[in-house]
């Protein structure tokens, strides 16, 4: 019996462990792809997958193309059903808008000067007792006034000055006046009384709007 | 080397999935291509008219109570009409001075009307200018002033003087109960 250890001899000649030459007829064209995946699958899914990406896109914007056409067509229908309404709106603001600035002028002319009843008659209310009015002259932008001061010769001016300040804090002359100020004060000899000047300056009339 | 008819057709017959999708791809990007511009037009077109609709919608919305601001202001203009002196009218616009003297008992020293703008269009109103001399006791006067810048007509004073009228003299101590308002005053008018 022929020991297992021991190691066989190679008997095969050298010359036939070497493939035998045959000629190669194998047509690789007809042959099949024996490949797992075949190539053919990628070539086919890929052009199907562009050509799917593309349609997608392509059905992706005439889908929102038609959403604003829809849109479009609704806003176009408004509009159909609303001119008409519009243009009667429109003509009639027109006619009204010259309506107003008939209006406006007359405003704009009353707001152009003071109304000097209503300046007289705050001037008679506020008068203090010791003071009286002896006339005033309005012109384009001051008011002057002339009054005479009764009282002791060391009162009188004090008098004045306080009429000056509560002529100033009136909140009523504050509307048509800027500033006063006491431009005269001198004692009358005949009378013993303080003649006093004052200056109103009156607010400039507001520029009109503009259109 | 050139590839014939026959040898391109055999190439679409041995892969008809492949050119099918090909074509497909040329027939999508050829549309793709010519609808390029169809999206923005129709964006651009949308929002014009969105913004047209709106703006129409916003008309009739605004103007839920035009007629009836219309009318009122159609019919203050109406009465402001009728508080117009006409430039023309001397007369008419004069005895409206005289009819206040009488009504207040104040006494009328000099009324004259200025000369009116010589181009001022029909429609226009223009202030038509007065100067007006009154005398009278400090009531009187005061009464015709308060009637001419609330009366019939819309005035305005652009330059008043009033003064005491001293019958006593400049010495006495009484003062005077009697003074001269002399005005220059405008009424609102047309031509």
């Amino acid at each position: 019996m022929l020991s297992l250890l021991k190691k066989k001899t190679d008997a095969t000649p050298a010359a036939n462990r070497l493939p035998a030459w045959h000629p190669n007829f194998r047509n690789y064209d007809q042959l099949p792809d024996i490949k797992a995946v075949r190539t053919s699958f990628f070539i086919n899914g890929g052009a199907i997958m562009a050509a799917l990406v593309l349609l997608v896109y392509f059905g992706i914007q005439e889908l929102q193309l038609h959403s604003v056409n829809a849109q479009i067509s609704d806003w176009g229908k408004q509009i159909d059903r609303d001119k008409a309404a519009s243009t009667r709106a429109v003509a009639q603001f027109k006619q009204f808008q010259a309506e107003e600035a008939k209006i406006n002028q007359v405003i704009a002319f009353q707001a152009g000067r003071p109304v000097l009843s209503d300046l007289v008659l705050q001037l008679g209310q506020t008068l203090p007792a010791n003071i009286a009015i002896d006339s005033l002259d309005i012109r384009e932008t001051n008011m002057n006034l002339r009054a005479t001061v009764r009282g002791a010769p060391d009162l009188a001016s004090g008098y004045a000055s306080q009429y000056v300040d509560q002529l100033r804090a009136d909140p009523a002359l504050s509307l048509v006046v800027t500033e006063v100020t006491l431009t005269n004060l001198n004692r009358v000899p005949s009378t013993g009384r303080l003649a006093i000047e004052l200056v109103l300056k009156l607010k400039a009339p507001a520029a009109p709007a503009k259109k | 080397m050139a590839i014939s008819n026959e040898q391109v057709g055999a190439l679409f017959k041995k892969n008809p999935v492949v050119t099918g999708a090909v074509f497909v791809c040329l027939v999508l990007i050829g549309a793709i291509y010519f609808r390029l511009d169809a999206m923005p037009e129709a964006t651009t077109e949308l929002e014009a008219r969105s913004d047209e609709g709106r703006r129409l919608a916003e008309n009739i919305k605004n103007s839920v109570q035009l007629t009836e601001q219309l009318a009122a202001v159609t019919e203050a203009n109406k009465e402001i009409d009728t508080r117009l002196v006409r430039t023309g009218q001397l007369a008419n616009n004069l005895q409206y001075f005289y009819r206040l003297e009488s009504d207040t008992g104040a006494k009328l020293l000099d009324l004259r009307q200025s000369a009116p703008p010589r181009v001022v269009p029909k429609t226009a109103k223009v202030p038509v200018g007065f100067t007006v001399a009154v005398q009278g006791s400090y009531l009187q006067v005061f009464e015709f002033l308060r009637r001419l810048e609330s009366g019939t007509y819309y005035c305005r004073v652009m330059s008043a003087s009033l003064a005491p009228i001293d019958e006593v003299g400049p010495t006495g101590l009484l003062r005077p109960t009697n003074a001269r308002l002399t005005l220059n005053l405008e009424l609102l008018g047309t031509p």
